[in-house]
């Protein structure tokens, strides 16, 4: 059965934001309602009209897949566990005085650059209206399994001893960067 | 009455998975059992269901496949066995729930003492 110019536009307003997978099904549930009301007796203006009401507005839509969307949703699981992993580490390299440790100033600085940016990232993700945006969560992951490796090489080589508190951050960052990693192929892959 | 999509929030994914408990349905499909099963009530908007049914794929509870009807790219989605273990526990832990919530409003044992 054909389309309708509105079923078109309606459609082509979804594609702007949307991945073209997505836009299929979409497309596919879009018609079929349309052709429910055709089937009903409805004019096919009219038909039209009344499925995209059905369907919900694109911002709606968009809306919801941006809700979902395995970017956003790892982005704020992170921000939300960021902090006390953050504090773990604090309180670690505070007792073992790290600022006096044997590190050229440019490998700390590297790294707190590149947290800062992984924040950054994160926070984009899980705050964007773009569905597109959400995205950056999963780079924004990826950048935090680096980190935590970084972070756990970084002491274990540079600390001239260890303190107790580091038995709290190690794990901390190797329990987010297992179960991170576990979860991103998966998400990448889809 | 149609329910608010916020109300059905906490009760999306048990309701989602239960649509498919029959087999595997399409998106269109799915809203529409919804609907039907829900007598009206759950009417969401068809374009938003899509969404929670790829977080419900990422999730391994459901899979999804493509085929073509009527010329177009359908994806039809059936319950995973981890999905068919969610909807069964779930659905034991609202039968509970509500059980315990429908004892309290339809008391019709002795009234509680009062304080004073």
């Amino acid at each position: 059965m054909a389309g309708h110019p509105l079923i078109d536009a309606h459609l082509a307003q979804l594609h702007r934001d949307l991945p073209t997978e997505a836009v299929e099904e979409l497309a596919d549930g879009l018609n079929e309602t349309y052709e429910q009301y055709l089937t009903a007796g409805v004019c096919p203006t009219e038909a039209a009209t009344a499925a995209i009401a059905e369907f919900g507005a694109p911002d709606r839509i968009v809306a919801a897949f941006t809700e979902h969307a395995s970017g956003r949703r790892i982005a704020r699981a992170l921000l939300a566990t960021g902090p006390l992993v953050a504090a773990c580490w604090a309180w670690s390299l505070v007792i073992a005085q790290a600022w006096a440790w044997p590190i050229p100033p440019a490998a700390g600085l590297s790294l707190g650059a590149a947290l800062l940016s992984a924040v950054g990232v994160l926070a984009i993700a899980a705050t964007s209206r773009s569905y597109r945006r959400t995205g950056l969560g999963l780079v924004g992951a990826v950048g935090v399994v680096a980190l935590d490796t970084a972070t756990i090489v970084l002491v274990l080589i540079a600390a001239p001893i260890l303190v107790w508190p580091m038995a709290i951050a190690i794990p901390a960052s190797l329990l987010r960067a297992g179960l991170t990693a576990r979860v991103l192929p998966r998400l990448l892959n889809r | 009455m149609k329910a608010e999509a916020q109300a059905l929030k906490g009760h999306l994914d048990v309701l989602l998975l239960a649509t498919l408990q029959d087999g595997p349905r399409h998106g269109y499909a799915v809203k529409e059992a919804l609907r039907a099963g829900s007598g009206g009530r759950f009417d969401l908007p068809t374009g938003t269901i899509y969404p929670a049914l790829h977080r419900l794929e990422r999730a391994d509870l459901i899979t999804g496949s493509w085929s073509v009807v009527d010329g177009r790219r359908r994806r039809s989605y059936r319950l995973t066995t981890k999905g068919e273990r969610r909807l069964a526990a779930d659905r034991g832990s609202w039968n509970e729930f509500a059980a315990a919530v429908t004892a309290v409003l339809d008391r019709t044992s002795a009234p509680w003492p009062a304080t004073p």
